[in-house]
């Protein structure tokens, strides 16, 4: 069928009622229900830091007992990673958005993908209930290091199952993602014209898939030595705890560009759009997704360094890390470019994601210092480490959410934000996020050790540097949350294609009806991309 | 639904069906390959190294005859044998990383 | 009102979909069983000699007949993917449920080896085995988790049979929808591939 037949209600207004949310098989409210819950999560975890960073506002005692900031910090951690940041873009927009950019009307496994969401809360409310009973929530880390992860008399074994629930989910998420992209592609897309968020979210579901299981047969480990009370990696009995911390790095490592690919995606969306012209070397950042994704499998051992792992080892493991630091440098290059002399809006997602691409490379660069074995036995275990994965994984990939949060926002809501109101709230995320983090750098380079709840008098003034900044960058959180509330309530309706975009979602209403197209979405000719007017990059 | 029905017969048709012959003969195979590896490990001599290496070497050519004959993959796409080997190779860098360090330490 | 339908709807029912998801899903099983492989392996390498001692407590031929037993249901599975693609269903359903049999005396033979286990006081926490060095104990507890997980995904493979079975004779499961039946039949070799490298590495130590 070729016309246009009557167009249909939106996909709000197909279904009401609160059973057709929690059972709903439609990608967009799938992806919704992930971005309020997720959402929830990111308060309370948001919350956790905020504690934290009053703790250390001065030295000594403020808040709470060294045992609770354990406690507060792992929490912190837990919701943070599982929760929040590796489900975050891939659930909600990738789902919202993939089966659109594709030119479909939905996911390869609709029931699977409402399931991926169940598991999701199961999980959330086995971690989060841990609070409430027996000693409380973990005192581990989020990294659950054996033997005192095996030993303490915190509410472990819920948090490790939690954690393994959700790695359940997000295994199905990338199942369901590396179907979808192979079978269900618009007649006429290749691989190699379909947009890059889609190749990122590509990249990603194979890391879910394939290194989510590592940790869930590990977390299973210590939760059977728990309840044994002898296990594999306890020392008594020959096992080797440095054993855990290689399967737990073997999934955690590639687990972070779970996070940071799609959020790179979400930039390589944004870049064409608000520069108004095909983006610079399309393979270049298209492979280089999938280079990252493999690469990131043979590095692991970073983490490791100071642990009591072998010499070479660690040399080896040096080595490969720098080599991942080349496709996203690739991809730096590749943005910049795509920018350089394009036709510029500025407009709010733009602007996140010039700040992703700031942050992300002081994360980045840090990154290098990390991964360096001589200087990582300086920094390990220091301020340098929780400042450099704040800036990649806050400063880069929640910024990159915020950035999609605004982009598809009218498309979503089918209502505009306020413009006035959402630049105010990005200016204070991104100086209060700067005010926090960077002093971190300096005070691990000063020595300052992560996860205590007590510091040496000679880093106080940098700390409560970071706290004010810590107060700058809610603030800033608290304005965006509530504009686009309100936006949601009273913006201004938005047309179907606010932006002037390419790809296939803008060819639909917004929102979009319940099946995403009323008639057959048209592919731009030579390239996702390829706005007709723009000067080319041979002139 | 009658187009589907009539896609879903299509597809059928065209699909390499294994015969039992095939199965069978694959199911022989796994059979000698078993009573081999019980011989050599019952009545081989004790060459530590050499008794995991060639136990290893057996239970890898049976399970290849599984994978491909069994579970069909050497008539599926390529990709599937691609994706396979990708599995097996992170998963032999893994132990092969986790070995060397505990022995270089 | 009618709707407008895509090509490329993904609310289709797309064989080649679902034998992708299937084999994406086992994939994830490998992985998983290979952690245990890896820990495995680092911890034999550590303990040559307790692994082997320990080994002696296996019987070798309940594990061979138990080894003989899965390779024979992996074959009448596939035979049965072939009886229903040449629409023979009666056979199709002997073949599964034989597999389905299989999977039973498979557990049975567990049982018994785990219940001398139990006797003789070897599973973790129990006086013998506390008594045990290191290297013993480090075996035995791993061979009670990998053979329990599999043990574990040899029921989930029956019970997906069973399922199937059930498909065939309502007609859901047909010639020309074999999908459910090939699934299983993936899952069910999975099951089998895992017990090819668990034989070797318990029983046959020397």
């Amino acid at each position: 069928m070729t016309e246009a037949t009557l167009p249909q209600p939106n996909f709000f207004q197909a279904k009401k009622g609160i059973a057709s949310w929690i059972f709903t098989l439609d990608h967009k409210r799938i992806g919704l229900l992930y971005l309020f819950s997720i959402g929830t999560f990111f308060v309370v975890a948001a919350g956790l830091g905020v504690l934290m960073r009053l703790e250390l506002l001065n030295p000594g005692r403020d808040l709470m007992d060294p045992q609770t900031y354990n406690q507060v910090f792992t929490l912190h951690g837990v919701i943070m990673i599982f929760l929040l940041i590796i489900p975050s873009i891939p659930a909600v927009f990738g789902n919202f958005a993939l089966p659109l950019l594709l030119g479909t009307d939905d996911v390869a496994f609709p029931k699977l993908n409402l399931l991926s969401w169940w598991l999701y809360v199961i999980g959330a409310f086995f971690a989060l209930g841990t609070l409430v009973y027996g000693e409380g929530s973990a005192d581990t880390g989020w990294t659950f290091y054996a033997p005192y992860s095996v030993k303490t008399g915190t509410n472990v074994t819920p948090t490790v199952l939690a954690a393994f629930i959700l790695g359940f989910s997000s295994i199905l998420t990338g199942l369901n993602f590396i179907v979808t992209i192979h079978r269900l592609r618009t007649p006429g897309m290749g691989f190699n014209q379909m947009p890059l968020f889609v190749w990122s979210l590509y990249a990603t579901a194979w890391i879910q898939l394939l290194a989510t299981p590592i940790i869930g047969i590990t977390l299973l480990m210590i939760v059977a030595e728990r309840v044994f009370g002898i296990g594999l990696f306890d020392p008594s009995i020959g096992g080797d705890p440095i054993l855990y911390q290689h399967l737990f790095w073997i999934y955690s490592h590639p687990a972070v560009y779970i996070m940071a690919l799609p959020a790179m995606g979400i930039v390589s969306e944004i870049i064409p759009t608000f520069a108004q012209r095909t983006i610079f070397g399309y393979k270049a950042i298209a492979y280089s997704s999938m280079a990252i994704a493999f690469v990131g499998y043979f590095v692991w051992g970073h983490h490791m360094f100071t642990s009591g792992m072998s010499g070479p080892a660690g040399f080896i493991f040096s080595i490969l890390t720098f080599f991942v630091a080349i496709p996203t440098a690739i991809k730096v290059f590749n943005w910049v470019a795509t920018l350089y002399k394009g036709s510029i809006n500025i407009q709010v997602p733009l602007l996140f994601v010039l700040a992703f691409i700031f942050n992300f490379m002081i994360g980045g660069f840090t990154g290098l210092v990390l991964g360096s074995l001589a200087a990582d036995v300086h920094v390990h275990d220091t301020y340098f480490v929780v400042g450099h994965f704040h800036y990649v994984m806050f400063g880069g990939a929640v910024f990159a959410f915020f950035g999609a949060l605004h982009y598809w926002f009218p498309k979503i809501w089918g209502k505009m934000y306020h413009k006035a109101t959402a630049n105010v709230a990005f200016v204070l995320l991104f100086v209060g996020f700067n005010v926090t983090y960077f002093p971190m750098l300096i005070l691990g380079l000063q020595g300052m050790p992560r996860r205590y709840y007590d510091y040496l008098p000679e880093f106080h003034r940098l700390n409560m540097v970071s706290t004010f900044g810590s107060w700058i960058m809610v603030s800033g959180l608290i304005i965006m949350i509530v504009n686009l509330f309100v936006s949601w309530k009273n913006g201004a309706k938005a047309p179907d294609n606010p932006w002037n975009g390419i790809t296939l979602e803008w060819q639909t209403s917004s929102p979009p009806p319940l099946h995403n197209f009323d008639k057959m979405p048209e592919l731009p000719e030579g390239g996702p991309y390829n706005y007709p007017n723009a000067k080319s990059y041979q002139e | 639904m009658d187009n589907k029905e009539k896609n879903a017969e299509h597809t059928a048709e065209h699909e390499h069906i294994s015969s039992y012959r095939e199965h069978f003969g694959t199911w022989a195979a796994l059979i000698l390959l078993t009573l081999m590896t019980v011989f050599i490990s019952t009545f081989g001599a004790d060459l530590r190294t050499l008794t995991v290496a060639t136990a290893m070497l057996i239970a890898t050519v049976k399970a290849l005859a599984v994978a491909l004959y069994f579970m069909h993959l050497k008539y599926e796409p390529k990709i599937y044998r691609a994706w396979l080997i990708v599995v097996m190779v992170l998963f032999a860098f893994f132990l092969v990383m986790v070995i060397l360090d505990y022995i270089t330490r | 009102m009618e709707h407008f339908v895509l090509p490329n709807s993904g609310h289709n029912f797309d064989a080649k979909s679902s034998k992708m998801g299937m084999w994406l899903f086992l994939y994830t099983e490998l992985l998983l069983f290979g952690g245990l492989f890896l820990v495995y392996m680092l911890y034999r390498y550590a303990n040559q000699d307790a692994f082997l001692l320990a080994s002696f407590e296996l019987n070798v031929w309940m594990g061979t007949i138990n080894t003989i037993v899965l390779l024979t249901s992996s074959m009448t599975i596939a035979m049965s993917i072939t009886a229903l693609q040449k629409g023979n269903n009666k056979l199709a359903i002997n073949l599964a449920w034989f597999t389905i049999l299989a999977a039973l005396v498979f557990l049975v033979i567990k049982y018994f080896e785990w219940g001398a286990k139990f006797d003789h006081g070897y599973f973790p926490g129990m006086d013998h085995y506390n008594e045990l060095p290191h290297g013993e104990r480090l075996y035995f507890y791993l061979y009670f988790f990998m053979t329990g997980l599999h043990g574990l995904h040899v029921i989930v493979g029956g019970i997906f049979i069973a399922i199937v079975i059930k498909r065939i004779k309502s007609g859901h499961v047909n010639k020309n929808r074999i999908s459910l039946l090939e699934n299983s039949g993936l899952y069910w070799h999975l099951v089998d591939l895992i017990w090819i490298y668990l034989f070797p590495l318990f029983y046959l130590i020397h």
